[in-house]
């Protein structure tokens, strides 16, 4: 196989999506699981971000971050620093952050009004 | 030993995440050199590639005619993750050869379920010695699909003779769970079968067999 010029062989453009101004929302519910989750220190963020992969093609992400390498906005939202990789900004703005308290497939859930459709456990949307 | 050329597309992908990226939108489990699906929403296939593990890049080798359908599905999901897709296509040449053959410099040979893969670069002369005739027969004989034949956006990989290459038990992928449906019920719909000739609407056509695509009894 003739990789030798691959490096300088030209990539294929991905078309990158436009950077959408993200506005999100955090339920009350969500908000008191994260105060649990962060105490007092307010010097981490939640990065809230999109992988590819899961039934349905994108995947959330949630970390709780210190820093990021990562192309990020910075929002404020209940008083807490939430990070959006501008990549996945377009597939996450107006989304809600949600927290569903139930023994099985409860934890943190992201209501998004881009998604067409979700897979089953809620982790996977189009 | 016959050697047929195939009418394929060569990308290479690099990057830290090429390999999860590439597992997590198909259906075998992708941890190095391997054959796997890529499936939509509804199961159908978008191509059949196989994986080869070229140093710290991989290499996707899929039907030509279809390439444009997964261009365009896999640089939809690239976001943050560290990926890049080049075409080298044009640098090389794409075999199947019906036995073993040994390695000379510029080329490249994986065993795969249809026979081995030969990727040589084009300064290597390789002479094909099969025509199209005689390897639709080495398929049929074998029970191989091909792209344009059995492996079309039609048709799931249970269907045409891709169950292999779906794995039973690794995580979500799209398309995963109507094939994850199909298997734990066993109504799989269609299957892809070796008959005697004549054959009532074959996909592929041989000499005294044929390949068809039929509906499974359960």
């Amino acid at each position: 196989m003739d990789c030798g010029t691959c490096d300088s062989g030209p990539a294929i453009v991905i078309n990158a999506p436009q950077v959408v101004q993200v506005e999100l929302t955090m339920t009350q519910k969500a908000t008191e699981m994260l105060e649990d989750a962060f105490g007092d220190d307010r010097s981490h963020a939640l990065l809230v971000g999109v992988l590819s992969g899961g039934c349905s093609g994108y995947m959330y992400d949630l970390q709780i971050v210190e820093n990021t390498d990562i192309d990020c906005q910075e929002l404020e939202i209940n008083g807490f620093r939430v990070l959006v990789p501008n990549a996945s900004s377009h597939l996450l703005n107006g989304i809600e952050i949600d927290y569903v308290d139930r023994l099985m497939g409860g934890g943190f859930k992201i209501n998004n009004p881009n998604a067409s459709s979700s897979c089953g456990c809620g982790e996977s949307f189009s | 030993m016959g050697l047929f050329q195939l009418d394929s597309y060569v990308l290479l992908l690099s990057g830290n995440d090429c390999l999860t990226f590439i597992d997590g939108l198909s259906t075998n489990k992708v941890t190095g050199t391997c054959t796997t699906v890529f499936t939509d929403q509804n199961a159908k296939i978008i191509d059949m590639v196989d994986v080869i593990t070229v140093g710290p890049n991989i290499a996707l080798v899929g039907h030509a005619g279809f390439k444009e359908n997964l261009v365009s599905h896999l640089i939809s999901k690239i976001l943050q993750q560290d990926v890049t897709i080049r075409d080298i296509t044009l640098n090389n040449k794409v075999y199947l050869s019906t036995e073993e053959c040994s390695l000379s410099e510029g080329v490249t040979v994986v065993e795969t379920f249809r026979g081995w893969l030969v990727v040589a670069s084009n300064a290597t002369q390789l002479q094909p010695t099969m025509t199209l005739e005689e390897f639709n027969d080495y398929r049929v004989e074998h029970l191989i699909p091909h792209q344009g034949y059995e492996i079309t956006s039609n048709n799931h990989p249970l269907a045409c003779g891709l169950g292999h290459l779906v794995h039973e038990a690794k995580g979500c992928y799209i398309g995963q769970e109507i094939l994850a449906r199909m298997r734990s019920r066993g109504r799989q719909g269609k299957e892809l079968v070796r008959l005697e000739n004549p054959v009532e609407n074959p996909t592929t056509s041989g000499k005294t067999h044929s390949l068809a695509i039929v509906r499974t009894s359960n």
